[in-house]
């Protein structure tokens, strides 16, 4: 029996807990490309540096069942190049990692 | 009380969709404002059950004035409407979970505008779903103190915040059911016609008369798809778009959607009647109806990865 509107908020709270262990900033994309027939890429941009790509890669190949590669780019850093369409599956295994939060993917094309 | 249940049961579900389709900032606005002026508790817990009453009949007859007025528009069936509520109202459930009402509401309205084939798309939404189940949880939650929201009437225990900006908002619709029922069914777009050019071109036929439609310039719609498309194309002389690669209209509809939630409608009223102005290298999104306006994320099309032979590319710069 107590008065909802009165309840205390903490506005601050999640401002003092935040930044601690996520090192992921900023938007990952996840894009997809056509290529010849019905062949497609995935291309996943903005994970963050301090991330091994290449394990991350590894990984995703393994669980994916598909080849991919690390690409550096001079503007956009480490890209992710994983063939197929797999850009539900690095969705769900990004979140599942606890690499990435869900509404830090944005994932373009159709 | 238990007899009550019983027959509010399906009004309770109706209202649940229909929340969807009005939940607007203003809205809420307004509703606190009458939650304030409601505040006498036992005055409104007897006259609560006639409002109820009232209530029932009034949202069948808002849910005909939904369906009338996209017969106007289109000829639509009774069936795909019922079929685009359920859909969006799962879709509302997943995915607004994580962002509150206004995006749930959103989800709905894009499906509103959405070119009558919710069917197909169910599927895919479901993947993300699973993604989500967290969100969908909480969502569910919410759901549940919907249902809850007239059970204090009888008892004698407190209300809760919830359920007393829910009753608030029912009192708001019956009120006035034109804003209810009218407003987002504008939305309705014409469906974008695809068809394939050989193997490997895919034209859209009606891109110049969606551009119109949506108030913007060919330009910055063509940019926006060719860079969510990570294609290349061109408007030929018969003011159509060619896209290079296989596309099918739901594809071209999923894109079209994701426009128009990120550069048509307003982000704070949801309001399709908008300018885009560009202001020092910035798109702004300024609102007709509400006055807002906001920046916009410019388009970029990012990383593209190399599809075409690798020998043909060095021929051409070599």
């Amino acid at each position: 029996m107590s008065i909802q509107n009165l309840n205390t908020f903490d506005p601050f709270a999640d401002a003092s807990k935040g930044a601690d262990d996520d090192v992921q900033d900023g938007l990952v994309h996840i894009r997809i490309q056509q290529r010849n027939g019905r062949k497609t890429l995935t291309t996943v941009q903005g994970l963050s540096s301090e991330y091994d790509l290449k394990k991350i890669v590894r990984a995703c190949k393994k669980e994916f069942a598909c080849n991919g590669t690390v690409i550096d780019h001079p503007e956009y850093g480490e890209v992710l190049q994983l063939q197929g369409d797999q850009r539900e599956n690095i969705c769900q295994w990004l979140t599942k990692a606890g690499l990435a939060k869900p509404d830090q993917l944005k994932v373009h094309g159709f | 009380m238990a007899e009550e249940d019983a027959i509010f049961d399906p009004t309770l579900k109706k209202k649940k969709k229909k929340k969807k389709t009005t939940f607007d900032i203003d809205a809420a606005l307004a509703a606190e404002g009458n939650a304030d002026t409601d505040g006498a508790p036992t005055n409104a817990a007897e006259s609560e059950p006639k409002e109820e009453d009232q209530d029932d009949g009034n949202v069948d007859i808002d849910l005909d004035f939904t369906k009338k007025k996209k017969k106007k528009k289109k000829p639509f069936n009774a069936e795909d409407l019922d079929a685009a509520l359920n859909d969006s109202k799962e879709d509302g459930g997943g995915e607004g979970g994580n962002q509150e009402d206004g995006a749930a509401d959103d989800n709905f309205d894009l499906d509103l505008l959405d070119f009558s084939k919710s069917k197909k798309k169910k599927k895919k939404k479901k993947d993300l779903d699973e993604l989500m189940a967290e969100t969908e949880e909480k969502a569910e939650d919410k759901e549940n103190v919907d249902e809850n929201s007239t059970l204090w009437v009888g008892s004698d225990r407190d209300y809760t915040y919830d359920e007393l900006l829910n009753r608030a908002f029912e009192i708001m619709r019956d009120k006035n059911p034109d804003m209810a029922a009218g407003k987002k069914q504008k939305f309705v777009m014409r469906p974008p016609q695809v068809v394939k050019i050989g193997a490997k071109k895919t034209s859209f036929a009606n891109f110049t008369e969606i551009c119109k439609m949506l108030h913007r310039q060919p330009k910055h719609l063509l940019d926006f798809l060719l860079a969510e498309l990570g294609t290349s194309g061109s408007v030929d002389g018969n003011s159509q778009l060619i896209i290079k690669g296989r596309f099918q209209q739901k594809q071209i509809e999923n894109v079209l959607r994701r426009y128009i939630k990120e550069y048509v409608t307003c982000h704070t009223c949801r309001s399709p009647d908008t300018i885009l102005q560009k202001d020092t290298r910035l798109f702004f999104l300024q609102c007709e109806t509400c006055g807002s306006r906001c920046s916009v994320a410019s388009i970029k099309s990012g990383f593209q990865a190399v599809t075409s032979k690798r020998a043909a590319i060095r021929a051409k710069t070599a």
